[in-house]
C-alpha cells in the first residue's frame, strides 16, 4: 500500500480522481526527446509530448511525418534510440536500457489500435477478447468471458460473441479489436489511424465508440486523418511533419488560426478538397 | 489372395516407419524452424548448415550412415531404428523449410497485436503464431507425409519388414513375380489417396470458420 498522506506527489489529487494515477502532475502520458533514425534517415527528432489524464490528444499531418511512430514508440512496439517515455507511474529512459518487467508494465497500461484490427482469424470473437485477459492478467475463463461479453454488448457486437473476425465487417472487426485493447484495462488507449482501412460510413460506427471512450474519461491518443473528430473530440492537438512536432495546442486554435507555414499547408489540402 | 495378405502384413511396419519418421521430423524441425527464424548470428548458421547438410546428402546415404556407422556403447542400431532415424533426420530439414515458409505468410500484425497487448513471446508463439503457421503449413505437410509414405519403402533394404520387403520376398519365392508388386503399388496408392482426402477435409473445415 502506498500512503497518500506521506506522499506530497500523491496527495495533491485531492479532488475526484477519476482515472488512478500516482504521476506527480495531471500528465498521463509524457514523452522526452524521443528520437529514432535509421542510419542516415531521420525519423523523429527530439520529440516531447504531454497528454493528460482524461483527456483525448489528436496527432495529424502528412504521411511520413513519424506520428504512427510516435505512437509505436509509446508501448516500445518501435524501439527509439533515445528518449524517456512515461506511461502512468511507468517509466523508461531508453537510453538507461530497458528492463523486461519494465517494459511488461508499460506494454500493460497502454491499449494499442491498429489501422489493421490485427485480430486473431483463428480465434472466435469471445477468444479474441478473453484470452490475453487469461494470459496477461490471469483471469480465469469465466472471468475473462465476463467481462468480454460486458464490453462487445458496449460495442454492440452482443450476437457476434461466437462468430469467426473474419465473418464480421470492417467496423465490427475494429470495436472487437477496441473491445480486446479496453478488457485489459489500460490507463491509456493509443489509436493507430483506426479508420483508415475503413469506408467513411463503417469509419464512422467506430468514431462514435471512441467519441463515447473519451466521454467516460479515458486518455487517448489518437492518430487519425479524421480532421472533424481531431477537432471535435480531441483536447490537444499536435501537428507533425518531418518527424517533429511543428504544431501543438488547441485544436480550434490550431483549425483556424495555423501559425507554421507545413501545417497552413497541410491543413489547406486536406480541409479544401 | 495370398499376395495381398502378404503385402497387407507389410503395411503396420510401414505405416510405423512412416509416422515415426513424421514424428522425430516435426519434432526436430521446430526448434531448427526456430533457429532459421533468427536470421543471423552462430545459432542461425549452425541450423543452416544443418538443413542443407541434412537435405543435401540422399536418404539411402543416412540410412547406411546410421545402420552401419553408429552404435550405442557396443550394440549397434536395429534396421528399424536406424530406417526411422534416417528419415526422420531428412524430414527435419525438409519440415523446417515448409514451417519456415508457413511463418512468413502470417501478417507482422499478429505478432505486434501480441506484443502490444502483452503477451509474453511463449504465448505469442502457442496461442497465436503457431496455431496459424500449423494451419497453412498443413498442405505442404500432407504432402511431404504422403512422399514419405512411400519413401519408408527404402527401409527394406536393410531389411524392415514392410511392403516392399514382403513383396520382394513373396515375388522372388512364388511365380507372382511382377504382380506382387502392382499389388503394393495399389495399396501405396489406396493410402496416399485416404491421407490426401482426410487431409483436404481437415484443411476445408480449419478455413471454413476462418475464412481467410
Amino acid at each position: 500500500m502506498v500512503n497518500v498522506a506521506s506522499n506530497p506527489a500523491l496527495s495533491t489529487q485531492a479532488g475526484p480522481v477519476i482515472l488512478p494515477t500516482g504521476a506527480p502532475d495531471a500528465s498521463m502520458v509524457r514523452v522526452r526527446g524521443l528520437a529514432k533514425a535509421f542510419g542516415t534517415n531521420v525519423v523523429l527528432s527530439d520529440v516531447s509530448l504531454g497528454v493528460e489524464a482524461g483527456s483525448v490528444t489528436a496527432m495529424i499531418g502528412p504521411s511520413g511525418a513519424g506520428k504512427s511512430t510516435v505512437l509505436r514508440c509509446l508501448n516500445l512496439l518501435e524501439r527509439p534510440d533515445s528518449g524517456l517515455i512515461q506511461i502512468g507511474r511507468h517509466s523508461i529512459d531508453v537510453e538507461k536500457g530497458i528492463l523486461p518487467a519494465n517494459l511488461a508494465e508499460l506494454r500493460r497500461s497502454a491499449g494499442m489500435v491498429f489501422q489493421s484490427f490485427n485480430l486473431f482469424p483463428h480465434m472466435s470473437v469471445l477468444r479474441n477478447v478473453s484470452l490475453p485477459q487469461q494470459r496477461v492478467l490471469g483471469r480465469s475463463r469465466a472471468e475473462a468471458d465476463e467481462v468480454s461479453h460486458r464490453l462487445l454488448e458496449r460495442m454492440g457486437l452482443r450476437d457476434k460473441s461466437s462468430q469467426y473476425p473474419n465473418r464480421c465487417s470492417g467496423g465490427q472487426q475494429q470495436r472487437i479489436a477496441i473491445a480486446r485493447a479496453l478488457a485489459l484495462e489500460p490507463e491509456v488507449m493509443l489509436f493507430d489511424e483506426p479508420t483508415s482501412a475503413l469506408d467513411p460510413e463503417v469509419g464512422a460506427e467506430v468514431l462514435e465508440v471512441m467519441r463515447e471512450l473519451a466521454s467516460e474519461g479515458m486518455t487517448m491518443v489518437v492518430v487519425t486523418h479524421e480532421m472533424r473528430f481531431a477537432a471535435n473530440v480531441s483536447d490537444q492537438l499536435v501537428v507533425m511533419a518531418d518527424g517533429q512536432i511543428i504544431e501543438c495546442g488547441d485544436p480550434h486554435q490550431i483549425m483556424s488560426d495555423p501559425q507554421h507555414p507545413r501545417t497552413q499547408r497541410f491543413l489547406k489540402a486536406v480541409l479544401d478538397r | 489372395m495370398e499376395a495381398l495378405r502378404t503385402v497387407l502384413l507389410g503395411l503396420p511396419m510401414t505405416l510405423g516407419v512412416t509416422a515415426g519418421a513424421l514424428l522425430i521430423g516435426t519434432a526436430l524441425a521446430l526448434p531448427l524452424t526456430l533457429g532459421l527464424e533468427l536470421r543471423r548470428g552462430p545459432v542461425w548458421f549452425l541450423c543452416r548448415v544443418i538443413v542443407d547438410l541434412v537435405r543435401g546428402v540422399p536418404p539411402v546415404a543416412w540410412l547406411f550412415i546410421l545402420f552401419y556407422g553408429v552404435s550405442v556403447g557396443a550394440v549397434r542400431l536395429s534396421a528399424l531404428s536406424a530406417g526411422i532415424g534416417a528419415l526422420g533426420l531428412v524430414a527435419s530439414a525438409y519440415l523446417a523449410e515448409i514451417f519456415r515458409g508457413s511463418l512468413k505468410s502470417i501478417h507482422f500484425g499478429q505478432a505486434e497485436a501480441a506484443t502490444a497487448l502483452g503477451l509474453s513471446r511463449g504465448a505469442a508463439w502457442v496461442d497465436v503464431i503457431g496455431p496459424q503457421a500449423w494451419r497453412t503449413a498443413l498442405p505442404a505437410y500432407t504432402n511431404y507425409a504422403i512422399a514419405l509414405l512411400k519413401d519408408s519403402s527404402i527401409v527394406s533394404i536393410v531389411g524392415v519388414a514392410e511392403i516392399v520387403s514382403r513383396s520382394g520376398q513373396l515375388s522372388r519365392t512364388s511365380d507372382l513375380g511382377i504382380f506382387v508388386f502392382v499389388l503394393a503399388g495399389a495399396v501405396y496408392v489406396v493410402l496416399s489417396i485416404l491421407v490426401a482426402s482426410g487431409s483436404r477435409r481437415l484443411h476445408r473445415r480449419l478455413h471454413e470458420a476462418v475464412a481467410v
